[in-house]
């Protein structure tokens, strides 16, 4: 029993290798990887919980659970804009963190192969988004996969400034 | 581990029972050791602990913890059978300890997944060493006893030889057993016991399958031998031995003549007195009819409880909780549904009331299960104080009252380390060295007190130690250096000075020393209490000692709170703290000259706080009269919180904010969320805090 | 199905055993913490099969043991024992117990020995 489940889980995690789940802030595509995506959810009512950094814009009620919310635009230092009818939550799950990222649209699931995965351009510290971990290219198109834990942990530098 | 026995159940429960047997362990061994030396009793549990820890590790696979407790298992096999009469207790304590201490940290490890392993061997030497040191000791007691039995015999015939039947058929029969199976001598023996039913003229090889052990490797070697004479014919015989548990291979044959047979039985002829002490005496059973009828009330008793008291593990216990409380809710949502207003509904409304009756029964009953005395917590101390009284070589005396009082189990986790801290710091740093005690006239052995009782909600516990007491000056030195005053010196009270150590940033002690460590000080241990929503205070007197009280809530998991609304949000006083609520009037406020706001009641004027101010929730509710102002009270403080409006009292379950917030930012005066009735959150605010905002 | 008895006063141990029989398509009747209890339970659940644990506090298996054959001259019990038992073994055998494993045992061989005890 036990061998073959945890041969079934093998299995999804290979099902899910190089499968990214993207959306779109502004103009640019970002691509999360598929295994840490829980479930996408329509924006919901957010309770604000004061002090906190402006990308935190609070809790929900996920069905009982309480899960923090993180507005991905203010995260990526974009400047906010209305939740509409299209804006999503796309739950995530980082080492047992469950996290609500709002987007501005989801677009679809892809598979992007190894071999059209390459390493960011090097740029200036102040230029390249440091949440930014590989490129994926889909035909013409350029996704930006990005690294979750630096998402949930990389707060040093906001830390200073929220203290200020 | 064996692959077999992965299963997380059977490693969830060697890790459960093997932490109580340990803890079991190391309060014997601190009760005895306060007495003269280990009682036989005692010597026996600890025997019989370690030897169910070194079954279930073996079955485990956790070879280092099976064999160090084996080698305890050992030790006290020695000190029950042969009771020395010289043992160094004190060491026989340390050792102890110290497997305790291995045991414990091997299992942390296996909890965590860490599978670094510590080798435990040379404390098996020690362990070894010791024992052999004992058996040196006690030497001429230990001759007498090896001395004192008859020389034993050397195999094994049924003695009624004289009267033995005539058989007809003669047998040899060679039997292997299966490999593993462990103890083929003591299988063998039970051949030659069924075999007794038919034949009493048998002899075997090995012969001394009964006193030496190390014949079951001569039977895995070379198989075990029986001859024998017999009425039954050779079918029956060899159904009768392949009957045999673990029988891997049986060689039967029947034998012509007796040839062989009396060649060997004649040889052994002489020994056959022998065989007749072994048969006269038979082994020594513990009589169980002997027993008194008091000892078998008590075990059934003692049977009784352990069959009426089964472990659930504190995850379940916490999503019953959880589903209580939202039971709570939807309760409320069906009898105050808005649909029902105005409507004759008697039956109804008594329907509803028997409802709300088991509902309220439900959750005390779930509340009571979760509710944990906190004497674990307590007597875990009484190690604590052996170690540091060993190493700074104090005399100090433990005493515990009150343990019996119960909390709810996650306050237990929460206040463990806390009081280990104030224990240490009242045994370092408060009770002097003994010379100085008697200098002073004041008893050679300090005393500790822990002791708990109930207080409404809350829980007090209090550490009071009878030695130096805190000094007065040195912490107003300190918090003068540090400027940690907040309020003019000749204006604070003694109290306020002595509790001026709870701040952040504050330590006493110049030298760090290996207990209290003073690196982090009490403002840590304060701030541990205040998560849980506690309080601590200090108080003490010079040459006459410190009392530390904790005041902790019963639980955390539900509270009666007080819905209040500001904006668009919503939060929950907790109602134990709310004195009063009113909607204030315009010549009640005060502001002075600073800016604050303050409003008069009954005389007295208590400063204000906005919540919306605080919190940056935009209402347009800011004019104190068109709101409500909720008085909150906490350690004898008293803050006026100001908000849009009550929403009504009900109980909420309290749930933790979510990791990655409180990571993020303790936010001040917050101390958890709550679901509401229609799903929404509201934020539980923290009294304590926001009086010190 | 066979139904059958634990009596062992360490839980991992029952779980142990429990576990392998349940694999082996045994069920077990129930389970008891020391020897009085267990004697009760044998009484109350006319198991099939026992397996006893040879050391117990207050109640050893030995005193358990024959306790239940005197009840029940046929009982087929089996004993759980540990290397460096082999008197108190013994004594059991002599008393009536079938057969014993010896810890640490593996699944297959409590099994075995069940399944033999049982087609005696």
């Amino acid at each position: 029993m036990e061998n073959s489940t945890e041969f079934l889980l093998e299995g999804e995690e290979d099902t899910q290798k190089g499968r990214f789940l993207t959306f779109s802030l502004d103009k640019e595509s970002y691509g999360i990887e598929i295994k840490h995506v829980t479930e996408i959810i329509g924006i919901q009512e957010i309770t604000e919980i004061p002090e906190l950094p402006q990308y935190v814009k609070g809790i929900i009620n996920l069905r009982g659970k309480i899960i923090p919310i993180m507005d991905v635009r203010i995260r990526f230092k974009k400047e906010p804009r209305e939740y509409n009818d299209r804006t999503c939550v796309i739950v995530v799950d980082i080492k047992n963190i469950s996290i609500g990222l709002v987007v501005d649209r989801v677009s679809e699931v892809l598979t992007i192969p190894e071999q059209d995965i390459v390493e960011p351009p090097q740029m200036n510290k102040g230029h390249g988004n440091r949440y930014v971990r590989k490129i994926g290219k889909v035909g013409s198109d350029v996704k930006l996969l990005l690294d979750c834990e630096k998402l949930l942990t990389d707060d040093e530098l906001e830390d200073i400034r929220v203290g200020m | 581990m064996s692959d077999q026995y992965s299963n997380e159940p059977m490693l969830d429960m060697f890790v459960f029972e093997t932490t109580q047997l340990i803890e079991q362990l190391e309060q014997i061994i601190l009760t005895n050791e306060k007495g003269s030396c280990f009682t036989p009793s005692a010597i026996n549990e600890i025997f019989r602990i370690m030897h169910t820890i070194k079954g279930s590790s073996a079955m485990m696979m956790f070879t280092d913890i099976s064999v160090l407790s084996h080698t305890m298992e050992d030790l006290f096999y020695y000190l029950r059978e042969e009771k020395p009469n010289y043992i160094d207790c004190s060491k026989l304590s340390d050792f102890l300890l110290e497997g305790v201490d291995y045991i414990k940290g091997e299992i942390d490890k296996i909890k965590s997944g860490d599978d670094t392993a510590n080798n435990p061997s040379e404390l098996i030497k020690t362990l070894k060493e010791f024992l052999v040191t004992l058996k040196t000791e006690n030497n001429s007691i230990a001759l007498n006893k090896v001395n004192s039995p008859v020389k034993k015999p050397q195999y094994y015939i049924r003695q009624e030889k004289s009267i033995t039947t005539i058989y007809n058929n003669i047998y040899k029969a060679i039997i292997y057993f299966e490999e593993g199976c462990e103890m083929e001598n003591i299988r063998a023996y039970t051949i030659i016991h069924n075999l007794k039913d038919i034949t009493d003229d048998y002899y075997f090889l090995p012969e001394d399958i009964i006193d030496n052990d190390n014949s079951a490797e001569v039977i895995r070697q070379q198989g075990f031998q029986i001859y024998f004479k017999a009425d039954h014919a050779y079918d029956s015989m060899h159904e009768f031995f392949m009957q045999t548990i673990f029988l891997r291979e049986l060689d039967l044959i029947q034998l012509e003549n007796d040839n062989e047979y009396k060649h060997l039985y004649e040889k052994k002829q002489s020994n056959i007195d022998s065989i007749n002490i072994l048969q006269n005496n038979p082994i020594k059973i513990p009589e169980i009819h002997n027993m008194n009828n008091a000892g078998m009330d008590k075990e059934k008793q003692a049977s009784v409880t352990t069959q009426s008291i089964i472990s659930v593990s504190i995850p379940k216990l916490d999503k019953l909780m959880d589903l209580v409380g939202e039971m709570v809710i939807a309760e409320a949502m069906v009898i105050q549904n808005p649909d029902l207003k105005g409507l004759e509904i008697n039956n109804f409304q008594k329907a509803a009331r028997q409802l709300n009756k088991i509902t309220n029964e439900i959750q005390d009953l779930v509340m009571s299960i979760r509710m944990v005395p906190l004497s674990a917590t307590f007597f875990k101390m009484h190690r604590i104080l052996r170690d540091m009284c060993k190493k700074l070589g104090k005399e100090v005396e433990l005493e515990i009252i009150g343990e019996e009082t119960e909390v709810d189990k996650n306050i237990i986790e929460h206040i463990s380390d806390p009081l280990m801290h104030l224990v240490r710091n009242a045994i370092d740093h408060g009770i002097e060295t003994t010379e100085d005690r008697v200098s002073m006239d004041k008893s050679k052995t300090g005393t500790v007190t822990i002791e708990a009782r109930n207080a409404g909600s809350d829980v007090l516990v209090i550490i009071k130690d009878d030695g130096r007491g805190l000094d007065r000056d040195k912490i107003l030195n300190k918090a003068r250096k540090s400027g940690l005053l907040y309020k003019r010196e000749e204006e604070m009270s003694d109290k306020e000075i002595y509790n001026l150590i709870l701040l952040p940033g504050f330590s006493t002690k110049e030298v760090v020393s290996e207990y209290s460590g003073r690196g982090v000080g009490m403002d840590v241990v304060s701030k541990n209490i205040e998560t849980i929503g506690g309080s601590i205070s200090v108080d003490s007197v010079t040459n006459k000692g410190t009392t530390i009280t904790l005041k902790i809530p019963l639980t955390l998991a539900i509270i009666d709170g007080m819905n209040i609304k500001v904006g668009k949000s919503c939060y929950t006083i907790p109602t134990i703290s709310i004195k009063e609520s009113f909607s204030p009037k315009e010549k009640d406020l005060i502001l002075d000259p600073d800016g604050n706001e303050m409003i008069m009641v009954r005389g007295k004027c208590y400063s204000i706080l906005r919540l919306h101010k605080l919190y940056k929730v935009s209402t347009h509710i800011t004019k104190f009269t068109d709101g409500i102002i909720i008085m909150v009270e906490q350690e004898e403080k008293t803050l006026c919180i100001f908000a849009d409006e009550l929403l009504g009292q009900q109980q909420v379950v309290v749930k933790a904010l979510p990791e990655y917030i409180q990571k993020l930012k303790r936010v001040r005066g917050l101390s958890g969320c709550t679901l509401l009735g229609d799903g929404r959150i509201s934020l539980i605010l923290d009294v304590a805090g926001l009086i010190n905002i | 199905m066979k139904k059958v008895l634990i009596i062992d006063d360490a839980a991992f141990m029952r779980l142990a055993i429990r576990t392998a029989l349940e694999k082996s398509g045994f069920q077990v009747a129930g389970e008891a913490a020391n020897g009085m209890e267990g004697i009760q339970k044998f009484i109350e659940l006319k198991p099939d099969i026992v397996t006893l644990d040879i050391t117990m506090p207050e109640m050893s298996g030995l005193e358990a043991l024959k306790a239940i054959i005197k009840f029940d001259a046929n009982a087929k019990v089996v004993m759980v024992s540990a290397m460096g038992q082999e008197a108190m073994v013994r004594d059991a055998i002599m008393n009536g117990a079938k057969s014993f494993i010896v810890k640490p045992f593996k699944e297959e061989q409590v099994i075995k020995a069940l399944n033999q005890i049982l087609e005696m």
